[in-house]
């Protein structure tokens, strides 16, 4: 029994993880565009079809590693300027853009890659012993590769110009401006970078998940809550609430049923909006 | 002058619908009597999302949930009492309008953003509860159940079998609930709507109690999104859970913007341009959906006031 618990608290983290990176990308995005982003789960689920397709091409996972997040970004880089930036001004108005956008991306890969789900096979086999219990190597694997990208991003963050200019832009556009930090082109980076996170994660999970058209639409809503239980806008509270809620959620299924947990996540996720509107880190730094 | 425009196209809308059912089958088009029913139906969700967004200024992205409840409040009281249309019409409304009593006192305590997030959360557990409580209400699957009688006086018996029935049920009750929606934009409490919409706080300074106007907005709009939720399940003769999912109250959003928010019909609009685009274009391409998120990220970027704005 405890095993179970054990195994299904571990699974849990791992997710948390991968969600973590997912919720991340749009955690920038939301922080520095103010545009609530319906179409994230869709670039997540590009990431899992991209990773497969890449994977059948090519023989080689890794490739799709290295190569769908580029062109993640890319991909993210057309959307911000066409489709985003048209009608930034609005809030209220992207969400109905990223809303027609998720139909098309949804529609796209269903016309080209078929409505069947389909499962990857895990670049390494195998178990390894973890606390007494025998657990999956690439599940482990998945989670140094989430730990690893999340680690290169705060790095990036604070480490370097461009993630300099990301932090000014995000903290006051106008005097970014003015001192001559090119605020349009950062927003249009930021949106691509938020993409690629999203499709890096996607190529992280493609092995551990189902891959098909509709996997997005269930995990926005769970990073939406991440993001908000975090705090809008604080980055580190965004990975702590995405980890706590995966763990939480694979912890209760170990007692009933994952509809039930997931249930019960949300019931948490209300109570923490209406009695912590900021945040469970409220204060954390931005 | 405006005004004079209003009622005249009010009056030109009022007249094409009621004649519709009679000219279409004349043109050999009797099929999109159904689709015209069906606009109907879902304006009113589209509805309820913009008197909240558009008048109130909340973005609610959980209006599925009272579409549900009034969905199964019908097909319920229909299957289990054996209730007819008018009263399980009526049990699908008070089913939709408690639970928006009860999601409305803690929602609306919070504006933008956050109350986007809590209506979706909201309607996400009441979502996933429906998906697991099969024997009640069938889950994915659903619940079937034959059409009950719209009028049953001395030994004549008129059912929803009957499509043109069907859509002149579905018309006065629709109208009915515009005729409603418009007094209430009209009279002091819909100008207390919009006041709270323009600036809380000024509307707090002068002395509206901005929690009570928003909760009052919150249930009125659930009340139409059940209207709404017990006709489609009327109309379909059936209620399933997967219409409780937030995709759902996502597309009564895109209804409700790109026909323009903040004008009673530009949800009948928005609604009935996306839906006869949808039926247009699916007959000729399999991925129609495709087509139909193209326009509307099109509709938005070049008349970002909605139709209505045009």
């Amino acid at each position: 029994m405890s095993d179970v618990v054990l195994a299904l608290a571990i699974n849990g983290l791992v997710w948390g993880l991968i969600i973590a990176l997912i919720a991340l990308g749009l955690s920038i995005i939301f922080g520095l565009l103010d545009i609530i982003n319906v179409a994230h789960g869709d670039l997540f689920m590009l990431g899992t079809v991209g990773g497969l397709a890449v994977t059948v091409a090519t023989g080689s996972f890794w490739l799709a590693l290295a190569v769908v997040p580029v062109l993640g970004f890319l991909l993210g880089l057309v959307l911000e300027r066409v489709v985003i930036r048209p009608t930034i001004r609005q809030a209220a108005l992207t969400i109905v853009t990223t809303f027609g956008l998720s139909m098309m991306l949804q529609e796209a890969v269903r016309a080209t890659y078929g409505a069947q789900p389909r499962r990857m096979a895990p670049p390494i086999e195998g178990t390894v012993p973890l606390f007494g219990i025998d657990y999956d190597v690439y599940r482990l694997a998945a989670a140094v590769f989430a730990v690893v990208a999340l680690a290169a991003f705060f790095l990036f963050l604070q480490h370097t110009k461009l993630g300099t200019w990301i932090r000014a832009v995000r903290h006051d556009p106008e005097t970014a401006t003015a001192l001559g930090i090119p605020v349009a082109r950062i927003c249009g980076i930021t949106f691509a970078l938020g993409t690629a996170m999203a499709a890096l994660g996607g190529v992280i999970a493609a092995p551990i998940t189902t891959v098909e058209f509709r996997t997005g639409v269930d995990i926005l809503p769970f990073c939406f809550m991440a993001v908000v239980i975090g705090g809008l806008g604080n980055l580190q509270g965004t990975v702590a609430a995405a980890i706590l809620l995966a763990v939480l959620e694979g912890v209760v299924t170990s007692v009933t049923n994952p509809t039930v947990a997931r249930i019960v996540s949300l019931a948490v996720m209300s109570g923490v909006l209406l009695f912590r509107p900021h945040g469970l880190f409220a204060g954390a730094t931005r | 002058m405006t005004a004079r425009i209003d009622r005249l196209g009010l009056l030109l809308l009022g007249l094409v619908l009621l004649a519709l059912p009679v000219a279409l089958p004349m043109l050999g088009a009797a099929f999109w009597v159904d689709i015209v029913t069906e606009i109907l139906i879902w304006s009113l969700l589209a509805a309820s999302v913009n008197l909240l967004f558009g008048y109130v200024g909340l973005l609610s992205f959980g209006q599925a949930l009272f579409f549900g409840f009034g969905m199964y409040g019908a097909a319920l009281s229909v299957i289990h009492w054996d209730f007819g249309f008018w009263t399980g019409l009526l049990a699908g409304v008070v089913a939709a309008t408690a639970m928006a009593a009860l999601a409305g006192a803690l929602a609306v305590r919070l504006t933008w953003h956050y109350f986007a997030i809590i209506t979706v959360v909201f309607s996400l557990i009441f979502y996933f509860a429906a998906m697991s409580t099969k024997s009640l209400t069938g889950g994915d699957d659903g619940l079937s159940f034959p059409a009950p009688a719209v009028l049953d006086v001395a030994g004549l018996t008129v059912t929803l079998a009957d499509p043109l029935a069907q859509y002149y049920a579905v018309l006065v009750v629709v109208a009915a609930c515009y005729l409603v929606m418009g007094l209430v934009v009209k009279s002091p409490l819909g100008l207390n709507f919009e006041a709270v919409r323009e600036n809380d706080r000024r509307a707090r300074l002068i002395g509206i109690d901005v929690y009570r106007t928003r909760l009052v907005a919150f249930v009125l709009a659930g009340a139409i999104a059940g209207v709404s939720g017990a006709l489609f399940a009327f109309f379909g003769r059936y209620a399933s859970a997967s219409y409780m999912f937030y995709h759902v109250s996502g597309e009564a959003v895109v209804w409700a913007i790109v026909g323009g928010a903040g004008t009673l019909l530009g949800p009948v609009f928005g609604t009935g341009l996306l839906i006869v685009f949808r039926e247009l274009v699916s007959t000729l391409w399999e991925n129609y959906l495709f087509a139909v998120g193209a326009l509307t990220v099109l509709v938005v970027m070049f008349a970002p006031g909605g139709l209505a704005g045009l």
